[in-house]
């Protein structure tokens, strides 16, 4: 198994709070991994320096090998690491099309020059194809073709979870981060969506997923971290991790 | 039959509010996709009147390249306004100031002061009299429409918004640029979080609304033969009047709004007096903002 993502000794201080500490972790090619920890343990804050949006205040992260200081945001992004928000960032005044079409243009860079004027040239008219296709496969994966043309914001707000998803997946990314996909659903939906994280994995994309729903995280991931108060506490199985004493503590406040 | 005289005088409202519509467009895209106001807006206009009359009164070139001066001069003008008076005050590194209220208000200080300065910089440089064109170069050659007398220039800048206008939703609508302009405007972390570099996305649209805005100096600078450091305040005022009333982000509304305030200036000048043309135009932009606080073309929540 090759190693796609690896955190070493990374920390994070804001003035005087450690929100990571010294946390080591790593995720394989290929694998479906779990992210839980109570609120404040520092989840987001992981996030942010494995996405390249917070610098690190020491440690390394690395991307495929590739050591990820000093790249921004959408050039991490390009590297081929998506995600989706919690509080979703769709693009509410733009067709739903549009808003996964953004996903596939963020993929491909370009020159401003080739960005206004692709559309002349036979690579550009080629690279248009590309977004395109790569637009309606996202799409059929989320299913929303039939809602191609509508204003994302006026989808459900299920719809618009999915919809934040195929942006994400029109990107054709190594390494999808899921940020709480589960809030704000019923158990239903939450069914549903379990099934389709399963399927993405299924078809070879490595996923890991945040989530404070600890059914839906026990019941699909390979292997689970656990954060509390900015350390990494956990590292295992489903089943290590519902009898690991520090999980224990760290959420429900008994001492062990 | 309407009186001839009625006639002309909103032919001159009609023109007088499409050279603020002129100015409009541009102004409104650079709010448009980052909710800032840019103050400058009139010293763009303003430097891009002047590029023009230096390049012509030194080398007396064919109006083509005239027009390519005065847009390279507005291209690198938007690219240099960005880097000093909105770059250092955009921190996505931190998530809520992004469009915070600070963050408006700190860009909307710091690009008057960048307005300021550039100002007072042309005016060291050239002076504060109005300088003029040499004749040939000048688009105010009468034209009779029916009982109406227009003149050249008016054709042009009629010619010049509707380019303008078809061109931006051209360009917003049917590029990949024009996505990643529309992305950013509607969520920047959102569009950063998917590949797309919102820092250069930032700079295009602020390099296509200063060439416009410098467009629209060189064009009022030869219609009305006179070019000076402060011809960039009033339409400046008129442009952002404009975009209120038109509901802020709406490009489509500032124009029809630019048009009232010009129809409705010189209505007040014929009916009234011209004393009274500016307060006309500003008591609309009250009762705009009294019976419809999102702008008369706001409530469709299109944005750019």
């Amino acid at each position: 198994m090759t190693r796609l993502l690896d955190i070493r000794n990374a920390s994070r201080r804001f003035g005087g709070v450690l929100a990571v500490n010294d946390v080591t972790a790593h995720v394989d090619e290929g694998e479906l991994v779990g992210l839980i920890g109570p609120n404040g343990a520092g989840k987001t804050t992981l996030f942010n320096l494995i996405s390249g949006f917070t610098p690190l205040s020491s440690g390394t992260v690395a991307f495929g090998g590739r050591p990820l200081a000093g790249l921004t945001t959408n050039q991490v992004a390009r590297l081929g690491m998506s995600r989706t928000f919690q509080n979703l960032r769709v693009f509410p005044n733009m067709t739903v099309f549009d808003n996964v079409s953004v996903g596939a243009v963020g993929a491909l860079p370009q020159g401003a020059l080739g960005a206004l004027f692709g559309g002349l040239s036979e690579s550009g008219r080629q690279r248009s194809a590309d977004i395109s296709r790569r637009t309606w496969e996202a799409l059929e994966a989320v299913g929303l073709t039939q809602v191609a043309g509508e204003l994302a914001a006026n989808l459900p707000y299920g719809q618009r979870k999915y919809l934040e998803i195929a942006r994400a997946l029109a990107m054709k990314p190594r390494f999808l981060i899921l940020d709480e996909p589960a809030a704000g659903l019923n158990d239903t939906e939450t069914r549903d969506l379990a099934a389709f994280i399963k399927r993405l994995h299924g078809q070879g994309l490595t996923v890991m997923l945040v989530e404070h729903d600890m059914t839906l995280v026990m019941g699909i991931c390979q292997r689970i971290l656990v954060l509390a108060s900015g350390r990494k506490i956990a590292d295992g199985t489903p089943d290590a991790i519902r009898n690991d004493p520090a999980v224990l503590e760290a959420y429900l406040g008994v001492d062990a | 039959m309407i009186d001839p005289y009625y006639l002309q005088q909103l032919a001159i409202g009609l023109s007088l509010g499409m050279t603020y519509a002129l100015m409009a467009i541009g102004f409104t895209l650079i709010f448009g996709v980052l909710n800032v106001v840019n103050f400058a807006h009139g010293e763009i206009y303003t430097l891009g009147a002047f590029a023009g009359l230096v390049v012509i009164s030194a080398t007396a070139p064919p109006v083509v390249a005239v027009i390519f001066a005065v847009l390279a001069a507005g291209a690198l003008a938007g690219f240099s306004l960005e880097r000093l008076a909105f770059k250092p005050f955009r921190r996505f590194t931190d998530e809520a100031s992004l469009k915070s209220r600070a963050m408006r208000e700190s860009t909307l200080l710091s690009s008057l002061a960048v307005s300021i300065v550039a100002r007072e910089a042309l005016e060291l440089l050239f002076g504060s009299q109005m300088r003029s064109a040499p004749a040939e170069y000048l688009i105010n050659t009468p034209v009779r429409v029916g009982p109406v007398i227009l003149v050249t220039g008016d054709f042009i800048i009629f010619g010049v918004a509707a380019v303008m206008l078809v061109g931006l939703q051209y360009l917003l609508t049917r590029t990949r640029a024009g996505l990643a302009i529309r992305a950013v405007s509607n969520n920047p972390l959102g569009a950063k979080y998917v590949g797309i570099d919102t820092d250069r996305t930032i700079i295009l649209t602020f390099v296509v609304g200063s060439m416009m805005g410098a467009a629209a100096g060189i064009l009022m600078g030869l219609y009305y033969g006179a070019v000076f450091p402060a011809m960039g305040f009033v339409p400046g005022i008129k442009a952002f009047v404009a975009m209120v009333m038109g509901g802020l982000s709406s490009i489509p509304g500032a124009v029809i709004c630019a048009l009232i305030l010009g129809v409705s200036e010189s209505m007040a000048t014929t009916f009234v007096s011209s004393g009274w043309s500016d307060m006309v135009a500003y008591g609309f932009l009250i009762l705009t903002l009294v019976f419809f606080p999102n702008g008369l073309f706001g409530a469709r929540r299109e944005r750019v």
